[in-house]
């Protein structure tokens, strides 16, 4: 029996789906069993993150209303052997067209059959988080380092607290920009982590590449040497349990030409 | 056996129903007691009976009560001043003691939630932005207050706030409300909150609520 996890964060464009894609692709590569749900129905696009967009033929509107069977609506990334699955919503309907109990009780089916089953949310705390919610075992917010964003994850953390799931909702802080938080031009991650007290379960950096990877389709996670990957596979092995250390946010300072003269006259 | 006695006291008569009775057969006996009295004040055109009944270890139902009051309706010179018993529902009991508890809360409250309590609170949690902490009575603040803090809801404005509110958004007691402006703020790091005789919320320190609120130290036990 897998574990459902919603990731939500009532702001929109904080990274809510390419968190998804990317925490599923590094949940995939350490061997889990790995379904993704997209439920921002009408507005899909965790398909395009996969690059998967042109494999759709069902979708989970179909499945609940019975026009197809679960299996059926799932798409298969054929890059990770067998791990990794996407069931897309559906771009003609709106985000009523859904009920929490439909969404549940595919979940519940996944459940079965995968290790993880990752929710993405809607930004937003109507109908559409209702039915991400409704599915879920445990919840991940996810904020930027800014004050509305933070401000907005308060209230979803809010909400989630009041809905039983199995365990308090963990934090991710995304988009951070080092040079920012090093300078404290914007709140840092122990402030944020605090202000909202939830468990901190991994920081991710702000990182060119991540905007170069939804262009192509190629979730950033595949890159191993990259900063924003190894963020994404610290979380995943944080919740297969693991303890590792937050990654630093000290960024050493590129030498000018003169600071390396003057570095060489120093020896 | 009599169910019913009158007796006369310095500040009127007072009705006594036994609570061992019937409520049909106190019923009864008032129909007859009500009849005599009508008899008794007959002479006197001017003099009119007003009674308190006293229903001992009975509460009256709302239909029973009406039940009396339209029996009394038949005679003009008689009148009810109050309906009185020596017991209370366990609901009421539990309500009164609610809001004369302080109440201890060390909840994080998230900005968009209200946190409601009935009676007097002593806040040791964490009221974020944009969440507000409602009470009927007084707040005492221990913990961090960095959203809006309502003291005395319903229009009590007796009702204070006390303890360090500088980071708070909004303060309010009663149908009164103040933004906090930062130049206030630090008059408020360890603030007694209060609305005063113009009706205007007004921040002064703790050493004065012994003068502005003495009876709120007999509520807290300390006789």
């Amino acid at each position: 029996m897998g574990k459902a996890i919603v990731i939500t964060s009532g702001k929109g464009g904080v990274g809510k789906s390419t968190t998804t894609a990317n925490l599923g692709t590094a949940l995939a590569l350490a061997d889990k069993k790995v379904c993704l749900v997209d439920l921002d129905i009408g507005l899909r696009n965790l398909d395009v993150i996969l690059g998967l967009d042109n494999r759709i033929i069902y979708d989970i509107v179909d499945v609940a209303q019975g026009r197809a069977r679960l299996h059926q609506a799932m798409i298969k990334d054929k890059r990770f052997n067998d791990k990794l699955f996407l069931i897309p919503a559906a771009q003609n309907t709106d985000k009523s067209a859904l009920e929490p109990d439909e969404v549940k009780e595919i979940v519940d089916q996944l459940k079965d059959e995968f290790d993880y089953v990752l929710l993405d949310c809607p930004a937003g705390i109507e109908q559409g988080f209702a039915n991400a919610v409704a599915g879920a075992d445990q919840a991940i917010v996810i904020t930027t380092p800014e004050i509305p964003s933070v401000r907005d994850a308060d209230r979803v953390v809010g909400l989630l607290e009041q809905q039983n799931l199995e365990q308090p909702p963990m934090l991710i802080i995304s988009r951070i920009r080092r040079h920012m938080m090093n300078d404290g031009q914007i709140m840092d991650v122990d402030e944020v982590t605090r202000h909202l007290s939830i468990k901190l379960l991994g920081i991710i950096f702000d990182d060119d590449s991540v905007i170069r990877s939804l262009n192509t389709g190629e979730p950033i996670v595949m890159d191993e040497n990259n900063i924003v990957a190894q963020g994404y596979r610290n979380i995943a092995r944080r919740l297969e349990g693991e303890t590792i250390p937050l990654m630093t946010i000290k960024q050493q300072k590129e030498q000018g030409f003169f600071g390396k003269l003057a570095s060489w006259f120093k020896k | 056996m009599q169910f019913v006695t009158l007796k006369g006291y310095k500040e009127g008569y007072k009705i006594t129903l036994d609570t061992a009775a019937s409520f049909a057969d106190i019923l009864v006996e008032l129909e007859e007691l009500f009849a005599k009295l009508q008899a008794d004040i007959k002479h006197d055109i001017d003099k009119k009976v007003v009674f308190d009944i006293d229903t001992g270890d009975r509460i009256l139902s709302l239909d029973e009560k009406q039940a009396i009051e339209k029996q009394v309706s038949n005679y003009p010179r008689l009148s009810i001043h109050r309906i009185t018993a020596d017991v209370i529902k366990i609901e009421d009991a539990l309500n009164i003691m609610e809001s004369r508890n302080i109440h201890i809360n060390g909840k994080v409250i998230r900005n968009g939630q209200v946190e409601k309590v009935n009676g007097d609170v002593l806040f040791l949690g964490n009221l974020h932005q944009g969440a507000t902490l409602q009470a009927t009575g007084s707040i005492f603040v221990l913990g961090e207050v960095s959203g809006i803090i309502h003291a005395g809801f319903n229009d009590d404005s007796q009702a204070i706030i006390v303890g360090d509110v500088s980071q708070a958004q909004q303060l309010r007691v009663g149908d009164v409300v103040n933004i906090v402006e930062e130049e206030d703020q630090e008059r408020l790091l360890k603030a007694l909150v209060y609305v005063n005789d113009l009706h205007s919320l007004e921040y002064t320190t703790l050493d004065k609520l012994k003068n502005l609120r003495p009876k709120l130290f007999l509520k807290t036990g300390g006789f």
